[in-house]
């Protein structure tokens, strides 16, 4: 049993080195500032598991306390995905998720995802070339949660 | 660290196939992001070129000598045709090294192996690349098919059906499917020319020797050149063996295009089982990108997104045009909708 724990923990490492390296898209990734991570939580109004790319749409209130805003991210597709164990069915509608994303440069609500936190110990990758995301940048982040930090640019201070 | 994946099924030679992951894992760790962009390169030894055995003018040249060579091809039956099956997906490719001297990340256009006219038109996509950070928009984002040749490098998952009177060659991107007349002559019925064009092919042994054109121009990826009207490919697939269960599918492949190369071009593209894949259950759906992709190029030449709410936003998920009738909505599991105010 415990060596076939090790034995998915390796397969689950070849999965990630496989795709965080691939820019597997059908469209350029222009639109999002890769240069900047940010994490945000909300609540799942739908998971597209759709090709071309899967898209994760999160109702996240707004700072203010005037209510909430549909907010939109891109993952890669479906057959990526399936191959990093996430499926239609890994984010249900209600579900309250925390995930890190590359915004899009023009300000609008919504980005390309690197990493979703589906609750204290795991993490699921559903990111493309629009958000370059690994196992090493999972374990960098888990640091800065922990600090608070909820941007890469305030990690960088 | 914890992250989810599907079960897997306890059986027999799990671990082992577990650890000819691992090996392409650590390859691929240490090979520099350039590799990377190669779609699964690091599997399996070294993908090695094999040059055109001499020069030839054309495509229709190089595959009438091929014939000649092989004595008009094998007759498979039913029962000896080569079986290519499961599901696949690529395994690496020297695809950038005919036109980039060091690789996607900080490569130089090479001179001299396009013409003066397709190796301007391939510089800006190249400085785009490399000051921006991105080719601004890729004619997939609107729909178009990847189609030929662009086809040997997506890197979604892919089926081969082999029959003694043809092969289908599959890839999920789109449904996109290469049939390959085995044993016939070309033909073009439609006066025009098309994504996947014409293919006709023959058997040497094992090896499946191609040969397609007819097909329309287009590029092979967002940082390729173009390729013109009268682009041809000569392909010989064939199914390598390495040990350690190391299948790889390879594809030696000559390119001529006497309007964009200024000789012919040689390149191997490859496939792997696609293992994770096929134990997780995956099976290549029929999708169309019409109603389910919202890039498109904006008014500064760049690729971008409508959102839900915003004006032209398809709903992939939304209902048919008959939302007055039960069961019309295409979430029919979760019935989600999308607020925006």
């Amino acid at each position: 049993m415990k060596k076939n724990k090790v034995v998915i923990r390796l397969l689950c490492a070849f999965s990630l080195a496989a795709v965080a390296g691939v820019a597997v898209a059908h469209h350029s990734f222009s639109m999002f500032d890769r240069e900047t991570q940010q994490v945000i939580t909300g609540t799942v109004a739908r998971w597209a598991f759709n090709n071309p790319h899967s898209w994760l749409y999160l109702n996240v209130k707004n700072e203010d306390g005037s209510g909430e805003t549909l907010w939109s991210f891109e993952g890669a597709a479906p057959p990526q995905l399936i191959g990093r164990g996430i499926t239609g069915n890994s984010f249900k509608p209600g579900d309250t998720l925390t995930l890190m994303y590359c915004p899009l440069a023009d300000g609008r609500q919504g980005g390309a995802m690197g990493w979703v936190k589906v609750d204290d110990t795991t993490f699921l990758i559903p990111s493309d070339g629009g958000c370059r995301t690994d196992e090493a940048t999972v374990t960098r982040w888990k640091e800065w949660l922990g600090k608070g930090i909820r941007s890469n640019k305030d990690a960088a201070l | 660290m914890t992250i989810a994946t599907a079960a897997h099924p306890r059986k027999p030679g799990f671990t082992k196939l577990a650890l000819l992951h691992l090996l392409p894992s650590l390859l691929l760790g240490a090979l520099p992001p350039a590799v990377h962009a190669q779609f699964g390169a690091g599997y399996g030894p070294p993908l090695q070129v094999e040059p055109a055995a001499r020069e030839f003018a054309t495509g229709d040249e190089h595959y009438a000598w091929l014939l000649q060579q092989a004595k008009g091809g094998t007759q498979h039956t039913q029962e000896s045709v080569p079986r290519w099956d499961g599901l696949w997906d690529t395994a690496g490719n020297t695809h950038m090294d005919l036109f980039v001297d060091g690789g996607l990340a900080g490569g130089t256009v090479r001179t001299g192996v396009l013409t003066p006219a397709y190796e301007v038109a391939f510089r800006e996509r190249w400085r785009q690349q490399q000051e921006e950070g991105q080719v601004r928009y890729d004619r997939l984002s609107h729909c178009e098919p990847a189609g030929m040749p662009r086809w040997l490098l997506e890197p979604y998952s892919h089926e081969f059906v082999n029959l003694p009177q043809q092969s289908y060659l599959i890839n999920d991107f789109a449904n996109a499917i290469r049939r390959v007349y085995i044993g016939q002559e070309h033909k073009n019925l439609y006066g025009t020319h098309s994504w996947m064009g014409d293919t006709v092919g023959f058997w040497d042994n094992d090896k499946l020797v191609m040969h397609t054109k007819y097909l329309l121009p287009a590029d092979f990826t967002r940082w390729s050149p173009m390729t013109s009207n009268l682009f041809e490919a000569v392909e010989s697939w064939q199914l390598k063996h390495y040990g350690d269960g190391i299948d790889r599918l390879e594809v030696q492949v000559t390119f001529y295009d006497p309007h964009a190369f200024t000789k012919p071009l040689n390149a191997v593209y490859a496939f792997k089982h696609a293992t994770a894949l096929q134990e997780a259950g995956h099976r290549p759906q029929h999708w169309e990108c019409e109603q389910s992709s919202n890039s498109y190029l904006d008014e500064n030449g760049f690729t971008n997104f409508r959102l839900p709410g915003e004006e032209g936003y398809k709903d992939p998920r939304g209902s048919t045009l008959f939302p007055e009738l039960p069961g019309q909505t295409r979430d029919p599991i979760y019935n989600t909708t999308l607020t925006t105010e």
